[in-house]
């Protein structure tokens, strides 16, 4: 990981609360990937916490991330125009991997957290995995990325909590609702803690022992492991989001 | 940077920055992003005999130009920190001061012994709930401050003992010769303001805790009039901070009388606080003709 200042390219909404930003990189960083993220400076003087945002695309010289705007620091990014200097560091957390044998997928996205599986169809599209997709919205006017997710997914499941596009249900219900959801090797997953324990509990009354791992989010402090501030509960012991995460085994991690 | 260099307590510190307890682990994270060696010190995570697990999330909330924190002084008990985190900071070229913390005086005597000798300094955090006296802070009246730090300091035959104020108190003056007359060969200050931050929609607090330590820029005033009244009340070295966040900021508290400084909520800003404060310390001494930073302490001259 490494501090660096970086230049916004663009910086735009995407959907409904949602903005987009591409910033390049001053020179190439090393070991960014799928499922780690970027501890970002607001743009503001008055924020004096960072904002933890997941990877969602990133080339040589430029990484994409997408957040919602959800209080004053988001909003103040949303701010922030082409051209203006950010401070950030990165890459921080474990990120999502793939072994060799792992080679059917299944990726659970809601809301926000479609951008952390969007990163591992970016890095994995044409090595030869089979990519099942299910993403969850709210509502219509939330549903973004479909287009990107469709290019690089073999199958993909597009529902809403309303019913207004797609199937009136969530994307964990979507996904075991699919016949394919048998044949995954392994299950990544990423969204709001009630998706991810329904998660958690619809494998288990399934007796599915597919390997699955989640992405957690947590109000954090430095970003990089030195303050303890976002713990969770794994085994008894908090452990840290930022280091130790944010992507765990869903049955080590309390939900 | 022989000019920036300081003495606290007969431990000389290369410069003095010291990163702050809690905003920096025991310095192995930091060290990824760049060479801890060339900070003065570092003030550990708060240790404790037992490890502890802290609180709930979320452990962190913010305000205008300040953060708030409630981590509850997670950390993997003092035996662990000997074992294995303070042979890491010993490869370093750095002042260690062990930051300890405890529920009776006990803990505190028995935490100090199992330090002394090894770690450059020992601080006591003395915000903590005193078990025996209905929970209210070891560190809020002066008879309970002197009365901690003589249980510290009667455990300690080596290492100096420097004890860290609340600022939550009715006279700081008064609790630092309090802490002096307890046997403090050192004081810090200030630790966090006690705050709260509410969810309007969810009228809720926004800390798991409820309330929480207030630190960040937005405190700095508070600190440096804190720091003035400990300096001209005791004559022991004082270690001044919150919410030092550039060079200015530091040297501000060694006018007011501070030998040394520490340097918090800035390093969650930016992970480089600490390298560009020192820099900036040495160029500002440069472009005054100071040659020594010590010339600069206790220079304030008040007003009419």
């Amino acid at each position: 990981m490494q501090e660096i200042t970086v230049r916004v390219l663009e910086n735009a909404p995407l959907c409904t609360g949602v903005c987009k930003m591409i910033f390049e990189l001053p020179a190439p960083v090393e070991g960014i990937a799928c499922g780690k993220f970027v501890n970002i400076s607001t743009g503001d003087g008055a924020h004096l916490l960072r904002r933890p945002i997941a990877v969602c695309e990133h080339t040589e010289s430029t990484v994409t991330i997408c957040y919602q705007i959800k209080g004053s620091g988001t909003q103040a990014l949303s701010r922030v125009r082409a051209g203006d200097t950010l401070s950030c560091v990165l890459p921080l957390g474990n990120g999502f991997w793939l072994d060799e044998g792992e080679r059917r997928v299944a990726l659970i996205g809601g809301g926000v957290g479609i951008f952390p599986m969007l990163s591992v169809l970016s890095d994995y599209a044409g090595k030869g995995k089979h990519f099942d997709t299910y993403f969850g919205f709210r509502t219509k006017a939330a549903v973004c990325m479909e287009g990107r997710a469709k290019a690089l997914s073999e199958t993909l499941t597009v529902v809403t909590d309303d019913g207004s596009y797609g199937q009136k249900t969530n994307a964990v219900a979507a996904f075991f609702a699919d016949a394919a959801s048998a044949q995954a090797d392994v299950i990544l997953a990423c969204g709001p803690l009630p998706m991810l324990r329904a998660l958690k509990e619809g494998l288990a009354e399934r007796g599915m022992r597919t390997p699955c791992y989640v992405s957690l989010e947590e109000r954090m402090g430095c970003g990089i492991g030195a303050c303890l501030v976002c713990v969770c509960k794994k085994q008894g012991a908090h452990v840290r989001v930022c280091k130790d995460g944010p992507v765990f085994a869903i049955g080590e991690v309390e939900l | 940077m022989s000019k920036l260099s300081v003495n606290v307590c007969g431990v000389t510190l290369k410069n003095p920055v010291i990163a702050a307890s809690g905003t920096f682990g025991f310095g192995k994270e930091f060290n990824e992003i760049y060479d801890i060696s060339l900070l003065g010190g570092i003030s550990t995570k708060g240790l404790t005999l037992e490890p502890r697990l802290g609180n709930p999330t979320p452990r962190i909330a913010e305000g205008h130009g300040v953060i708030l924190n409630a981590v509850g002084l997670q950390n993997p008990g003092v035996d662990v920190f000997l074992e294995e985190d303070l042979p890491f900071l010993r490869s370093k070229d750095i002042a260690v001061i062990a930051n300890v913390a405890g529920r009776t005086l006990d803990d505190y005597a028995g935490i100090c012994a199992r330090l002394d000798g090894k770690a450059d300094l020992i601080e006591l955090n003395i915000s903590c709930p005193n078990v025996k006296s209905g929970g209210m802070a070891f560190g809020i009246r002066p008879s309970s401050v002197e009365e901690v730090t003589r249980a510290a300091k009667s455990a300690l035959s080596v290492t100096p003992l420097i004890v860290k104020l609340s600022p939550n108190v009715e006279d700081i003056a008064e609790n630092a010769r309090a802490a002096v007359r307890g046997g403090a060969d050192c004081i810090s200050l200030i630790n966090t303001l006690t705050g709260m931050v509410i969810d309007l929609e969810r009228r809720r607090p926004l800390l798991a805790n409820n309330t929480g330590g207030v630190s960040g820029a937005g405190v700095k005033p508070v600190a440096l009039r804190m720091t003035y009244e400990v300096c001209r009340a005791v004559d022991v070295p004082v270690i001044g901070m919150g919410g030092i966040a550039c060079a200015e900021d530091a040297l501000e508290f060694i006018v007011a009388g501070a030998a040394a400084v520490q340097v918090g909520t800035a390093n969650f800003t930016d992970t480089l606080a600490m390298p560009k404060i020192i820099r900036g310390m040495d160029a500002w001494l440069d472009a005054h003709g100071i040659a020594d930073v010590n010339e600069l302490r206790g220079t304030l001259r008040l007003n009419g």
